[in-house]
């Protein structure tokens, strides 16, 4: 049995390490777009101008209401319906990166604010605009601070590139997924996509508190 | 040489128009240096019902070195923070150098700039850059906000730092010098946009004793170097042997100011003796 299980793995293998390519880039792709903006909606939620500050609250509030899953279904079967058909990575990764776009953007205001008041104050003080105090200042810093949930929301992310299953995007569950159903070695297989996820989570956790006690060298 | 006690009873209607660099008051001849780098004229804040600043007037002239002493929570924070518009006054004029401000009317944000660059401001806790280098602290806004080049703010930042006895510590990162280094380098960051007048809140308040005095002495030297300074701090000494002149505030206003000596033993005001004994017999 055991020699069994191990010989069935080794002969999957090749076609999960593909699937694990593909899950680990959709989330690669997720984060790198989501990200960024999740940072520009994080300083738009702290615009003193309500015209700017309010749509991005309502924006990221419905980002963060709606589940990843219905997002996802919604990009890659609702949008040809309003004429945009999008291939199933595209898809992935556009509703991937919005829902990591709403979700870090609270978690950048968190850094943002956890940033003492005194070093604002400091660069008013020295005469520096607000966008400059953001960019030098601020932003700096408040991302530090935001590093390691950041991390831990990258995790989660990478691990709900499993919802693309549903979508037929070639990626690691939906790979173990084919193979169970023509092997019927459900759990053999499955067993081994966990493996595979677990050995990209854990190495990741782990360099988080490496990650975390680099950064917060100076401060 | 004349003193003037209590300049509220003494700036009656003329108050009002005097700015900056234009007509001597009386009250500048008092001081032996030049003409007024920060002028406040009838400053009010308050915070809901709580009057902070009740129609404060004061003058510090160029090269002036003024000690602002008083109980906590008589507003000397506040009215630091009016002269570079951290905290936007509810009335009466902020005049720092050729820069006035109008408490009434809408200050734009690049006045307010400007009028910042022209104060220099060192605060109690420092607040130093922690994710720059100590260089890089007193570089930044040199290159953001007066446009020098990289290697000029560099080099102007090295030259301050040599000032405060730093340059060693140019390209280390802040939480590697204890607070009486950090202040210094504060210091020089402040300095390094050639401001006319340096605010000081309380800047030896976090510093053990004996490491506040490293910082004492380079405001000393700052003040000899003839930079006009105000200067909040329950430092006694320093208030009587480098000041110019000490003004007590008290509840929101100025109660007494004077020659430094002259204040410090002999106080006129009944609040004033009560917090100068409790300072001095400390
Ligand atoms: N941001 C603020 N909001 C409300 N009240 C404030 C604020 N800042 C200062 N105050 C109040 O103003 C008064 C004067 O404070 P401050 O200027 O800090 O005094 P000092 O520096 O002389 O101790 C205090 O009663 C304080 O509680
Ligand atoms: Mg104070």
């Amino acid at each position: 049995m055991n020699a069994d299980l191990l010989s069935n793995w080794l002969e999957w293998l090749p076609d999960l390490g593909r699937g694990l390519q593909t899950s680990v880039l959709l989330a690669a792709v997720s984060l790198a777009i989501g990200i960024p903006i999740g940072l520009l909606l994080a300083v738009l939620v702290s615009s003193r101008r309500a015209a700017i500050r309010m749509p991005s609250i309502v924006l990221v509030e419905i980002g963060r209401g709606t589940p990843a899953l219905v997002v996802l279904q919604l990009v890659y079967f609702g949008l040809p319906n309003a004429g945009l058909t999008l291939g199933p990575f595209t898809a992935a990764s556009a509703a991937l990166a919005l829902t990591t776009a709403a979700y870090t953007s609270e978690i950048i205001r968190g850094g943002l604010e956890a940033v003492p008041k005194g070093e604002v104050e400091a660069s008013q003080a020295l005469g520096m605009s607000y966008r400059d105090t953001m960019r030098f200042v601020l932003i700096p810093q408040g991302m530090r601070i935001a590093i390691p949930a950041l991390v831990g929301f990258g995790i989660l992310m990478f691990q709900a590139t499993s919802l693309a299953f549903t979508i037929s995007l070639q990626e690691l569950l939906s790979r173990a997924y084919s193979i169970g159903s023509s092997t019927f070695l459900y759990f053999q297989v499955l067993l081994l996509a966990g493996v595979l996820y677990l050995a990209i989570t854990l190495p990741s956790g782990w360099l988080t508190g490496r990650l975390e006690r680099r950064l917060s060298r100076h401060l | 040489m004349e003193i003037v006690r209590d300049p509220q009873t003494r700036t009656g209607s003329d108050a009002v128009d005097v700015r900056a660099s234009a007509q001597p008051t009386d009250r500048l001849e008092v001081s032996r240096k030049g003409p007024p780098v920060v002028s406040l004229k009838g400053l009010s804040k308050h915070y809901g019902e709580n009057v902070v600043l009740d129609k404060v007037d004061l003058d510090v002239s160029a090269g002036e070195v003024v000690a602002m002493v008083g109980p906590s929570g008589a507003g000397k924070s506040t009215l630091l923070r009016c002269i570079n518009l951290l905290e936007v006054p509810d009335a009466g004029t902020v005049t720092v150098g050729d820069q006035c401000v109008d408490a009434g009317k809408e200050v734009s944000a690049k006045d307010a700039m400007r009028l910042r660059r022209t104060a220099g401001m060192v605060f109690q806790s420092f607040n130093l850059f922690p994710h720059l280098t100590v260089l890089r602290n007193v570089s930044l806004a040199q290159e953001r906000v007066l446009g020098r080049s990289r290697a000029e703010a560099d080099a102007r930042s090295m030259e301050l730092l040599e000032r405060v006895h730093l340059a060693h510590k140019a390209d280390t990162y802040p939480a590697r010098s204890s607070g009486g280094q950090q202040q210094r380098i504060a210091i020089a960051r402040a300095l390094a946009m050639d401001p006319q007048v340096m605010l000081f809140d309380e800047p030896t308040s976090a510093l053990d004793p004996e490491v506040g005095l490293e910082v004492l002495a380079v405001m000393r030297e700052l003040a000899e170097s003839g930079m006009t300074m105000i200067v909040v701090t329950h430092e006694i000494p320093f208030a009587r042997d480098v000041s110019d002149r000490v003004v007590v505030m008290a509840d929101g206003g100025i109660i007494e100011q004077g020659e430094p000596h002259q204040v410090i033993n002999n106080p006129q005001h009944e609040r004033s003796q009560r917090f100068l004994r409790a300072v001095t017999e400390r």
